[in-house]
């Protein structure tokens, strides 16, 4: 709840800097994502612990996670003065995310009751898949940050000169590589899916035959997953490059939190 | 005794008069002795450029009676028998202290904030000083106004931004491009505006450049001057398909790029972002152009208005460097004037 604050508190203060242009290196923000990943990472710690193992069993622990991810790799590209206004766009997704992964029922468990269906693997498998969310929200946050400088360019506002920001081709290098960090993390999370099932027959409906392939969340996970190969193709082959390729990383994570809450309710593997 | 300076400058006399002033590097070191030994000062440092000569000076004489001498020094020394009246300035002790740390901190220069006269100004100081004609006097100031510049530059935005038309293309270019080194540039019509800009594309690290022009000779001169390799003037569009930096200047009286003629190209290069600055007058360049996507043009008025701009955020600052500087000049002044009262005090005693 403290760190969501913070990063409320860093909305404001990103809403600050583009009223002001981003024209001179500023560490404020990054220093009060600092302050909310250590609150939050706090919080996450001690509700692992309490599980004995990642807090990633409903959908507040995983927004949660995503959130994480997501500061701690800008907290990686801040270090770089020029990517450091990448905190400034990320800001307002973080705090978006942060309250609505505070809505009550989405964390029905609590802190103190441990999920019902877990071991190492199924940690492993949320974490993975995660982590990629949190790279593809990122990559979105940059694809943002190349779309507002490509549009001043553009239209020579006067901001495009001023800004202390990267060039756009570095931007699109950046969204480029999360991108394909987050496709990695995908991957291998949806290459767990076999194994996490392997031997059981609770998720098998025999009346139709049909097993965990059928889920509704296993099929939306492998539209994300060719959503992002179809993304990350045509900018490499088909020189789909520019202002395309980053409103398909905006689209592309825009599809993934618009849709995630409601396949997560249809789905029976992933009911907490 | 007090820092003394005299001169000319951009803002009080033209360039025709500035000249008949001038000393030469070469020159310097005898015309400080020269200066020395008429007896005009104690120390001195002279400062030429091409905007301003200036003698900055400490002499024993009253500040009226050291004016007049280095007035006739700078007269008798450059044998002008047409004195120039007003325009020649003096300002002593911290007016004169004030001044020096202006022109230090570029705030006296015609382009504002510029940086050059600092090294400058370094350059005059360091002749007169290894040649023995400097002392504590001027070793103080000097080495003050270095200590405030430097405190001025990390202080303000004074020097914030590029002012001139070539500098605002470099840096529209890296806000394009992270390494301009491997972004090929051409140019094309091998005018002097365009050679400008390309130079300051080159002292940022472009590597590639591809001259066209009209005249084959003028082009391979270019070059050859920077560098890069000429085409015929026919042939730049075989070219362009390799290029992200056009930089266009040519006497053509219309267009020499539409969209019509750039939509194949920009297929060839593979969409790649590409900069195309049009810097003649009339346009080179359709403006219809920018609406293809990954294409970004710059004609010479949205260059100008960007320079403007930065040149206005500089006019803001001066309020702050002068602050600095008054600040500055005060401090060191009154320290000298209690120096000199009490080696005052001590003269009398004795005597």
């Amino acid at each position: 709840m403290l760190a969501v604050i913070v990063y409320g508190v860093s909305t404001v203060y990103s809403l600050f800097l583009w009223r002001k242009g981003f024209r001179k290196d500023d560490r404020v923000n990054y220093g009060l994502l600092l302050a909310g990943i250590i609150l939050q990472t706090k919080a996450m710690m001690m509700r692992g612990l309490t599980l004995k193992e990642c807090p990633v069993h409903n959908l507040y622990e995983a927004m949660t996670f995503v959130v994480w991810t997501i500061v701690a790799v800008y907290l990686v590209f801040g270090l770089w003065p020029r990517l450091r206004y990448l905190g400034a766009f990320a800001a307002p997704v973080i705090f978006g995310v942060g309250v609505f992964a505070l809505m009550p029922q989405l964390d029905p468990s609590g802190a103190g009751r441990a999920p019902q269906a877990s071991n190492d693997l199924v940690s492993l498998h949320a974490a993975l898949t995660l982590l990629s969310y949190g790279a593809f929200g990122l990559s979105s946050v940059a694809a943002v940050m190349y779309l507002t400088q490509e549009h001043d360019l553009k239209f020579h506002k006067l901001r495009a000169v001023f800004a202390v920001m990267p060039p756009i081709d570095r931007l699109e290098k950046i969204t480029s590589r999360l991108l394909w960090a987050g496709f990695a993390l995908l991957t291998a999370g949806l290459a767990l899916i076999p194994f996490l099932f392997k031997g059981r027959t609770d998720y098998h409906d025999n009346s139709t035959g049909k097993g965990i392939w059928s889920d509704p969340k296993v099929i939306w996970s492998a539209v994300v997953w060719c959503l992002y190969l179809a993304l990350l193709a045509t900018h490499g082959r088909f020189a789909q490059t520019g202002r395309r390729f980053a409103w398909g990383a905006v689209a592309g994570f825009a599809f993934v939190v618009l849709t995630f809450w409601g396949v997560n309710l249809l789905s029976p593997t992933h009911k907490f | 005794m007090a820092l003394l300076v005299i001169g000319l400058s951009h803002h009080s006399s033209p360039v025709a008069t500035r000249e008949r002033f001038a000393f030469s590097e070469a020159a310097i070191p005898g015309a400080l002795e020269a200066l020395r030994a008429a007896g005009a000062a104690r120390e001195a440092v002279i400062l030429s450029t091409c905007n301003r000569v200036e003698i900055y000076a400490a002499s024993d004489l009253p500040e009226a009676a050291a004016v007049a001498e280095l007035r006739r020094f700078l007269f008798d020394y450059h044998k002008d028998k047409h004195p120039p009246g007003g325009e020649i300035y003096a300002r002593g002790g911290r007016q004169g202290l004030e001044h020096l740390f202006k022109v230090a901190c570029g705030l006296d220069s015609m382009v504002l904030g510029e940086t050059e006269i600092l090294g400058q100004l370094k350059k005059a100081y360091d002749i007169a000083l290894r040649h023995k004609h400097t002392g504590a006097v001027l070793n103080r100031a000097f080495q003050k106004a270095f200590n405030v510049a430097k405190r001025v530059r990390t202080e303000t935005h004074i020097q914030r931004g590029s002012v001139s038309v070539g500098s605002v293309a470099v840096e529209l270019a890296e806000k394009l491009f992270s390494s301009l080194g491997e972004h090929p540039v051409m140019i094309i019509g091998a005018g002097e505006a365009g050679e400008k800009t390309a130079r300051a594309l080159l002292a940022r690290g472009a590597r590639s450049i591809i001259v066209s022009n009209r005249s084959r000779d003028r082009a391979l001169e270019l070059a050859r001057e920077l560098e890069g390799r000429a085409v015929r003037f026919e042939d730049w569009a075989v070219e362009f398909p390799r290029i992200d930096i056009l930089i266009s200047s040519t006497a053509a009286p219309h267009c020499i790029l539409d969209r019509a003629r750039l939509e194949p190209l920009m297929k060839a290069r593979k969409n790649r972002p590409l900069l195309l600055i049009d810097i003649a007058v009339p346009r080179d360049i359709d403006p219809s152009v920018s609406f293809l996507e990954n294409v970004y043009l710059y004609n010479i008025d949205d260059l100008q208005a960007i320079a403007d701009d930065y040149l206005q955020q500089r006019r803001v600052e001066i309020a702050r460097c002068e602050a600095i500087i008054a600040e500055k000049a005060g401090a060191m002044n009154a320290l000298d004037s209690a120096v000199n009262a009490r080696l005052g005090g001590l003269d009398k005693a004795s005597a």
